[in-house]
């Protein structure tokens, strides 16, 4: 009775290209829009997470290492499993459903939200959605 | 070892009160309808079967944990649990809307 698809809720992908992904609600569309006739939201998420960092790399392969692929999608919600957590980040200022029109904006929105999440990953917190869902 | 014997009586009070739910109240039967009745927040209680495949069941009661929602497993298969609601098909989850003049969201919380 408590409605769980809300922003900030980590979701994983269960559908398509980025099936198996780890993804946070943007901006949720309970009752859809005229293109869409159905419950969907905007999510920013992982397409290539980052890799495992040990204590011998250097700063140089550290900072190759902890890169991470973002992705801005619009999802139905029967294509999402939700999950306990969430992720506070920040992202309404950058992602939005206009990104989405045109090519080079859905870049500038992943290149955003890219560096939010790296900054995000780099502080340590949220360590769960940072990495792979094994399956 | 089982946690308590559902005893008859309390089985047939389920399914008065299931039958007063189909009469009066809103439902929906099936998997699809039961995950999105959770995930706009209009189901009130969901009731599993005990044959319902593992993934399945732990999948629902994950949805239903998110949102908050009591699940009860019901004691009896699919093939019970439909005719328990009075249908001539199997049922193998289904989540109550509005439960109509029953008692049953009131009730049933409190055993599982």
């Amino acid at each position: 009775m408590v409605k769980f698809l809300k922003p900030n809720k980590a979701v994983i992908l269960l559908q398509g290209r980025y099936a198996g992904r780890k993804a946070v609600i943007v901006r949720a569309f309970d009752d859809g829009t005229r293109d869409r006739p159905y419950g969907h939201c905007l999510v920013a998420g992982i397409n290539k997470y980052p890799s495992k960092v040990i204590r011998k790399d250097s700063s140089k392969k550290t900072a190759k290492k902890s890169r991470v692929k973002a992705f801005v999608k619009l999802v139905n919600f029967q294509h999402l499993m939700p999950t306990r957590y969430t992720l506070d980040v920040d992202l309404k200022d950058v992602v939005a459903v206009e990104s989405l029109q045109s090519r080079d904006k859905k870049v500038t929105a992943a290149k955003e939200t890219k560096k939010r999440l790296e900054e995000r990953f780099k502080s340590g917190k949220n360590r769960w959605f940072f990495t792979k869902l094994r399956f | 070892m089982v946690a308590a014997k559902k005893t008859k009586k309390t089985h047939e009070s389920i399914n008065n009160r299931l039958a007063l739910v189909m009469k009066s109240g809103k439902y929906t039967l099936g998997y699809k309808t039961v995950l999105k009745s959770l995930r706009n927040s209009k189901g009130k209680l969901v009731i599993i079967a005990n044959n319902c495949p593992p993934l399945r069941k732990s999948e629902i009661e994950y949805y239903a944990m998110l949102a908050k929602v009591g699940v009860h497993h019901y004691n009896g298969n699919n093939v019970d649990l439909g005719t328990a609601c009075g249908k001539y098909y199997r049922v193998c989850c289904l989540s109550i809307v509005d439960p109509g003049d029953s008692d049953i969201i009131k009730s049933m919380p409190g055993e599982h």
